[in-house]
């Protein structure tokens, strides 16, 4: 399996290179036509008038320049149409492959740490936030530079010294933008980061409101946030007037060339080397290059928030290759454990060296105090903690086989999808039928609460699994990973909610389930069951 | 509405005098005479248009930051009751991103309306000083944007409306399936789930390229109706100057000069109306996000009243007096209930979920309207200032929640003054001193985020310190034991007992197990007392 490469800016255009290209040459197309039309019916108004001025408009071929036009604002409307439509095609395109390739990335890194909500929240609108670097960064860049080519070309075609008049200062319009980048890219980071700040300014508060209002401290422990808040509107206000200074600057400068052209071409008008027809083109050209330089004063803040989202997207993906060449293990099992301590890196205490040893067919029923470290010890054995200590199994060390398809943890909040309850049944195996189902939840005492359901197993399990209740969920889960049939199973408290009956009946099943493989559960309840090893851990 | 007048007046000076200058070029002279007030015209554009980016930008800023300060005010009046309104996650994208997504409506869209009345006018009518017949074109054209606008808008509109929770959908799709990950691996679905990722995303561009095509075609139709319009002016203006219009020939019906001013006019008649069609995302993004806030702003918070001091120096008796508690719409939240809890008398409430156990905790706290009396020793509780009656209270929920700081600031935040030895003598009551103090930080080391690195029984323990430092003569507690398994339940329930004697305790409860020592535990609906001590010590 391929390490997949992080993301990076440029390689962003290159995934859908035929529809980028085709949105980049007709968005050129549109805007050429918008500076043209405008130079061209400036001109037109004025040869007519200088027509009229001499002879009747007789031999004034009016037809093709008005044909022109009009081809050239149909080219516009038509262009600036098609335009969106292609870049918004190429760009939805672009939000499909970087969902699914950062998808395929997290589900590669094998990080212990589970994403919070609010984290996987801003994932998506990171995501989301890529599509601006085409969009507003690249595009507008190019057409700048090949419109702002194409009318000094034009300049030069009409006459040297319009173009020598001008150059520098429409140069210089062009360079405004980019003096932008370093200031426009630190804010964009500082936004990022302030941004993060006011959202845990905001939980903090909200998650012990009512303590707070009665200890009469939530007017100060709502203090932080606004500060917060402010500041990042300070940055959002100083970022808009980056793009406003910008702008400002270039339009300035643009005036100026605007006058300088004036000033230029009178002198030309007056020895004859130019028309008045040609030189308000001319003008008008320059006039048309408002509309195309201007976005460039975004681009840098764009580019900013993309290089931010970016940095932030590359930073989830630490990615550890699969363990495809192992060898898989085969029964009969032997799982012995001696002395093993793991801990969370935050946790004040975790198992300490446990020992215990486990065969085929046999039980191990692990008790203890809430914060004994009953759930650490089980995360190491599925392999989702490091842990000091001897774990072997089948006399080889636990590293040493590749558990993907044998090993099933089931841990306290297992993960229910928003879809129905068969499909979270066959998340586990695809090919199950009705029956294997109805079966498997009879094993979890769930079937008459399926029954009772009006749509059975077509129940849809609702966002977070919210329509069950936590038990359920829970048991749910084991339902499903008792369907991949693995021989080894870590449960971590299948029987929260069942009062002691159903938890015999369900403890049963399970052993019959796994007669030739091993069987680890986790739970505060106690129940009488056969072939079980009991082990106790101390308190903290 | 002044800088957008002057800016307007700008506009038009700019357009007018540029006019008359390229008009007289062979005289430099005119030139020369003209260039200060061209400058002044063309810098001075940018200047104002920089002026009403920041009066914009800083009026959206005070709506946003007034907004958000309202709608936390409402979240914290609803206290306990914040939950209807959403999981902490969600209230805090309400309360963050979808305020801030009112930027684009308040700063961009909402002045463009009143431009996009005032501009056309305002041109239209220095167009008509030249020629009344361009000013009637422009004119007659004006509305048939608007009009074609509102038919394409509407069906723009709610297909926009069904792209939104499309997007949302997809957007929880891939939330629901990252977020799962880890169990998705361990069930080796991942590449099935990837699937889904992109068929999600596939529908996705699907649908909204539809909705794209047609939010598109209304910027093309004004497009479209701005191009037609510019078309027969320039006709109309250029066959003029040619003098072969057919209703009058050989005359010149408008000057060169009045006629090239109302062609550079024609466009920026047009450009407030398109600004206003591509901003129109900036609307819909509102409306959808005032559509998230409105069930929170609209929420009639209850103001408590009182006025009276409360006069009580040790635990008080509660007396209930037929109390009933009505939610929304009518709906019922508890039936009319009246108890009697005498004074340091502790009870527990039972009852099935939904029967408004924790609705009368938040009568008590007094963040709920409710109707009957509560008598607190000989006042009625409505009578009492709220800040008052809060005081005497002690608040526990079923999970406790800390900031990210040490554990001394943790407690503190209960009671700022609290010495060392007052801390330590907490902790020690309620059992975590052994652990704490075996800490290298002590008192001092740091909580993670919302408590990480203690288990769910440590926390609630730490939380009980805190009520302890308040030193508060009543006790509500709100199923302090939900989330703890039996026997951490057992050790709590039993600290509970030994540390609240002497006060008026309400405990809400579903398991019994540990609380011998109530006086009282009271069922819900019908409040009949179906236990005393008696019975309870009997049982164990």
């Amino acid at each position: 399996m391929n390490a997949p490469e992080p993301i990076r800016l440029r390689s962003l255009l290159a995934s859908r290179r035929g529809a980028w290209s085709l949105s980049l040459l007709l968005g050129f197309i549109t805007l050429l036509a918008v500076v043209s039309l405008l130079a061209l019916s400036g001109w037109f108004i004025s040869a007519a008038a200088l027509a009229g001025l001499v002879s009747v408009g007789i031999g004034f071929d009016y037809f093709r320049p008005a044909a022109i036009i009009r081809l050239c604002a149909i080219t516009r409307t038509a262009g600036r149409y098609a335009e969106r439509l292609s870049s918004h095609y190429a760009a939805l395109g672009l939000l499909k492959d970087l969902r699914v390739t950062r998808f395929n990335v997290m589900a590669q890194s094998k990080s212990p740490t589970r994403h919070s909500a609010d984290s996987l929240q801003r994932l998506v609108s990171d995501i989301d936030l890529l599509d601006q670097f085409p969009l507003k960064v690249v595009a507008p860049w190019l057409w700048a530079l090949l419109l702002t080519t194409l009318v000094m070309m034009f300049w030069a075609w009409l006459a040297q010294p319009l173009l020598l008049a001008t150059l520098p200062l429409l140069l210089a319009a062009l360079v405004v933008p980019p003096t932008t980048l370093h200031q426009a890219l630190a804010l964009a980071k500082q936004q990022a980061d302030t941004a993060a700040l006011r959202r845990q300014a905001a939980l903090e508060p909200l998650s012990m409101l009512t303590n707070l209002r009665l200890w009469q401290r939530w007017q100060s422990a709502v203090q932080p946030f606004h500060r917060a808040d402010q500041q990042l509107l300070a940055l959002q206000q100083r970022q808009q007037q980056l793009i406003s200074r910008s702008v400002l600057a270039q339009h300035c400068l643009l005036a100026l060339a605007l006058l300088a052209l004036l000033w230029q071409g009178s002198s030309l008008l007056a020895s004859g080397q130019l028309s008045v027809a040609l030189l308000l083109a001319a003008l008008l050209a320059l006039w048309a290059l408002y509309e195309v330089l201007t976005p460039l004063c975004h681009s840098f803040v764009a580019l900013g928030l993309s290089m931010a989202a970016r940095d932030r997207l590359n930073q989830l993906g630490d990615i550890t290759v699969a363990d495809n060449d192992k060898p898989q293990p085969t029964g009969p099992y032997r799982l012995t454990v001696e002395q093993l301590s793991a801990r969370h890196p935050a946790a004040l205490s975790g198992p300490d060296n446990i020992s215990f040893a486990l065969q085929s067919g046999q039980t191990l029923v692990i008790n203890g105090t809430s914060g004994a470290g009953k759930s650490s010890l089980l995360q190491a054995l599925a392999g989702d903690l490091p842990y000091q200590g001897q774990v072997t199994l089948n006399n080889k060390p636990l590293q040493h086989w590749q558990l993907s398809h044998c090993l099933g943890y089931l841990p306290q909040q297992p993960d229910i999808f928003d879809l129905t309850l068969a499909q979270n049944l066959r998340l586990g195996a695809p090919e199950a039928s009705e029956q294997e189902l109805w079966q498997v939840l009879e094993d979890v005492a769930l079937k008459t609460w399926a029954l009772s359901q009006p749509q059975q197993l077509d129940t849809l399990m609702g966002e977070f699994g919210t329509a069950v209740s936590g038990g359920q969920g829970r048991r749910i889960a084991l339902a499903r990973l008792l369907l991949t049939k693995r021989p080894i199973l870590l449960l971590d408290e299948p029987f929260a909610g069942l009062d002691s009956i159903t938890t015999q009946r369900v403890a049963k099943a399970l052993q019959q389930r796994q007669q030739s493989g091993l069987l680890i559960i986790v739970s505060h309840q106690q129940f009488p069951l056969e072939h079980t090893i009991e082990l106790r851990l101390p308190a903290e | 509405m002044f800088i957008l007048q002057a800016y307007l007046l700008s506009l038009l000076f700019a357009d007018w005098l540029s006019t008359i200058a390229t008009d007289s070029t062979t005289d430099r002279q005119l030139l020369v005479s003209l260039l200060p007030l061209l400058a002044l015209c063309l810098l001075g554009r940018p200047v104002l248009q920089y002026g009403r980016e920041q009066l914009s930008v800083s009026a959206s800023q005070q709506v946003r930051l007034k907004l958000r300060q309202q709608v936390l005010q409402h979240i914290a009046d609803a206290g306990p009751g914040k939950n209807q309104y959403g999981s902490d996650g969600s209230i805090s994208t309400k309360l963050l991103e979808q305020v801030d997504a009112l930027d684009g409506f308040i700063s961009r869209y909402y002045v463009q309306r009143y431009l996009v009345l005032v501009i056309p006018l305002l041109l239209a009518i220095a167009t008509a000083f030249y020629s009344l017949l361009a000013a009637a074109i422009l004119l007659l054209t004006a509305p048939l944007v608007p009009m074609f606008m509102i038919l394409l808008g509407n069906a723009a509109a709610s297909a926009s409306q069904q792209q939104f929770t499309e997007q949302a959908r997809m957007g929880g799709r891939f939330l629901d399936l990252v977020r799962g990950l880890p169990t998705l691996r361990q069930l080796n679905a991942v590449e099935r789930a990837a699937n889904s990722v992109a068929n999600a995303a596939e529908r996705y561009r699907d649908s909204s390229m539809k909705v794209l095509k047609m939010a598109f075609l209304s910027g093309a139709v004004l497009e479209f109706f701005s191009a037609l319009a510019i078309a027969l002016l320039a006709l109309y203006l250029g066959l003029g100057l040619l003098g072969i219009l057919p209703w009058a020939k050989g005359d010149i019906v408008v000057p060169y000069q009045g006629a090239l001013f109302i062609l550079l006019l024609a466009p920026e008649f047009y450009a407030p109306l398109r600004q206003l069609g591509s901003d129109y995302h900036a609307k819909a993004e509102a409306e959808a996000a005032i559509a998230g806030l409105q069930p929170i702003l609209q929420h009639q918070a209850w103001q408590h009243t009182g006025s009276q001091s409360l006069a009580i120096n040790a635990a008080p008796e509660i007396r209930i007096n037929q109390l009933q508690i009505s939610g929304e719409f009518g709906r019922q939240r508890l039936a009319p209930i009246s108890l009697h809890i005498g004074a340091g008398e502790r009870i527990a409430l039972q009852g099935p979920s939904g029967c408004g156990k924790s609705s009368l905790l938040h009568a008590l706290l007094g963040f709920t309207h409710y109707s009957g009396d509560i008598f607190i020793g000989q006042q009625s509780l409505s009578d009492i200032t709220l800040q008052q009656w809060q005081q005497q209270l002690g608040y526990m929920a079923q999970q406790s929640s800390f900031i990210a700081a040490s554990i001394a600031d943790n407690l503190r935040l209960a009671a700022p003054a609290a010495t060392a030895e007052q801390l330590s003598r907490v902790l020690q009551q309620v059992e975590l001193w052994p652990l704490i103090s075996r800490l290298p930080n002590g008192i001092n080391t740091m909580l993670g985020e919302r408590g990480l690195g203690l288990s769910g029984g440590q926390l609630q323990r730490l939380a009980l310190a805190q009520l302890l430092l308040r030193d508060a003569n009543i006790w509500l507690l709100d199923e302090p034991s939900a989330h703890l398994d039996g026997a951490t339940a057992y050790r709590l329930h039993q600290l509970i007992g030994q540390l609240s004697v002497g006060k008026t305790v309400l405990l809400v409860s579903h398991q019994l197990h540990g609380l011998d020592w109530l006086d009282q535990v009271i069922r819900l609906p019908d409040g009949v007392s179906s236990l005393t001590r008696e019975d309870m010590h009997e049982r164990a």
